[in-house]
């Protein structure tokens, strides 16, 4: 059977001024999966982001979200998705209960439906204990829950996330992961942005890496990593600046760490989303926590 | 629309009336008792022409700055202005709703004042229609905070035009002195002042006057025309 797309954009790009922020992007997104939009600073992630969420309109391409334009039939478009913003975008000097159903109104939802939608959804975030303090009284962690609530409250088809886990600790980041899976496996379609390429390996069916304002690879994870070669040989030379090469399989990793000078820290792994997206923008592999000897990991 | 910021106005409910009312109470006080009594006709007669100048002031000292620094915190500091224009609402929804917090406070406050004034000053006339005429007033100033929040880039530059628009026109306008008793020149500038008019209709209507019906007129347009710069700016996004 066909998948249904539900988020497709042709052709999109966004100028300010002289400068291209997003220079013709094309994507599809299938109903029920995680698909992730990555990027380094500046990649025009965000622009990318608030046109495909209706905040922003193109300067030229088309936006289709669940079958609407979003730039013809926008309140339908708006009508399908929820949106948890990179700022938390709640009213700090109301409470959390205030804060939801004021959401609740905002999407429409009929008002005997919204206390039992409300309790479900705070239930599952476990925010009972706060539902009567002011958002500004609350940690990082209890804010972003708050607004995955809010973005929650009319059920939607299609989740934004943009940056959901940034700022947050590993336990607050573990939890949150949890939900999107649980969010996912009752049908919602998630769209999320990170900087965090292991929660993108680790959440999404499929990722895009945006570099420069244009998508320069896309796939499964499996699918990027296999694409560069599948074990990566990453080694550091005297000067402490560390390399990383892919070859197709373990053997040809091996030959070429022997041609490698005695005193070079070398590691031999299998390649992750991160040399993917360090290879396709053309960054640089980060400094430090080499080991001091040759090693080999699974 | 304005729930979150209805419920903002109910939970501080006391502090917003104080600080709507402790301004409008001390010009009152000030130019009623202070200066009354060195004016023409003495303190009473005095009173009674600035009430109406003080109700007008109050549509505008009250609305203005709340509305402003509202929506200013909410698209810069909370970014829940933008969370507004993620939902399925139409822009004249986010343009009412956002002003109608400003209506009520202006309603309220004129309202108390009203009752105060009556009691100073027996002779001004409460009436349906000078409600409509606070409404109206109130209306336009918080359709102009919404516009002033919207072009303002930082909080800094709201400050800087309500020093040098809002303030001068809270004590130019006809609020506390006549505007024939000012040279033609700076009255003709005068005039043209959106605050002018609400003064020059809600007086009339409180002393029993012939209504300017031209005033209310231009007032109107006012209102429709910040009605619709605010609408175009927020369809345009480009605020």
């Amino acid at each position: 059977m066909e998948k249904k797309v539900v988020i497709e954009a042709r052709n999109l790009r966004k100028s300010f001024d002289d400068f291209e922020a997003v220079k013709g992007i094309d994507l599809e997104v299938f109903e029920g999966e995680i698909f992730g939009f990555l990027g380094p600073n500046g990649a025009g992630k965000t622009t990318s982001i608030r046109m495909l969420t209706t905040m922003l309109k193109p300067t030229s391409g088309q936006v289709i979200i669940n079958g609407y334009s979003a730039e013809k039939d926008a309140i339908l478009a708006k009508a399908s998705i929820g949106v948890s913003q990179q700022h938390i975008s709640l009213d700090k000097d109301i409470k959390v209960r205030q804060n939801i159903k004021h959401h609740a109104m905002l999407r429409k939802i009929p008002f005997r439906d919204i206390e039992p939608r409300m309790k479900e959804l705070t239930e599952l975030m476990g925010l009972g204990p706060f539902m009567d303090k002011m958002v500004v009284e609350l940690s990082g962690g209890w804010r972003r829950k708050v607004s995955l609530v809010c973005s929650l409250i009319h059920d939607p088809k299609i989740l934004f996330l943009d940056e959901p886990t940034a700022g947050l600790d590993t336990k607050s980041r573990h939890a949150l992961w949890g939900i999107i899976r649980q969010l996912n496996n009752k049908g919602t379609t998630i769209f999320l942005t990170t900087h965090y390429i292991e929660e993108a390996e680790g959440l999404c069916d499929r990722v895009a890496i945006v570099n420069l304002g244009k998508i320069v690879a896309s796939g499964s994870p499996k699918e990027l990593c296999d694409s560069v070669g599948h074990i990566t040989v990453e080694y550091v030379n005297r000067d402490g600046k560390r390399f990383g090469k892919q070859f197709p399989d373990r053997q040809s990793g091996k030959e070429f760490m022997e041609t490698l000078k005695d005193d070079t820290n070398v590691t031999l792994r299998k390649t992750t989303l991160e040399d993917v997206f360090l290879i396709v923008t053309g960054e640089e592999y980060s400094k430090g926590g080499a080991d001091n000897k040759i090693t080999e990991n699974n | 629309m304005a729930w979150g910021d209805l419920c903002y106005f109910k939970d501080n409910i006391v502090s917003i009336l104080i600080s709507c009312l402790i301004g409008p109470v001390l010009y009152l006080v000030a130019f009623g008792y202070g200066l009354g009594n060195s004016m023409q006709g003495g303190a009473d007669n005095y009173i009674q022409f600035i009430i109406p100048g003080i109700i007008s002031m109050a549509t505008l000292s009250t609305t203005f700055s709340f509305v402003s620094s509202k929506v200013m915190i909410q698209k810069i500091f909370y970014s829940s202005f933008d969370e507004l224009l993620l939902c399925p609402i139409k822009t004249s929804s986010v343009v009412l709703g956002k002003s109608l917090v400003g209506v009520l406070r202006g309603l309220l406050s004129c309202t108390v004042i009203m009752a105060i004034g009556s009691i100073l000053s027996p002779g001004i006339q409460i009436t349906p229609f000078l409600f409509v005429l606070v409404l109206v007033s109130s209306l336009t100033f918080s359709l102009l905070g919404i516009l002033a929040a919207l072009i303002a880039k930082r909080h800094n530059t709201l400050n800087v035009f309500s020093s040098l628009v809002i303030v001068p026109m809270t004590f130019l306008c006809g609020t506390i002195f006549k505007i024939s008793d000012v040279p033609a020149a700076l009255g003709y500038i005068i005039r043209a002042l959106p605050l002018t008019q609400p003064t020059e209709a809600i007086r009339a209507e409180m002393l029993n006057e012939a209504l300017p019906w031209l005033s209310i007129l231009i007032m109107c347009a006012y209102c429709v025309i910040f009605y619709a710069l605010d609408y175009y700016i927020i369809k345009t996004g480009k605020y």
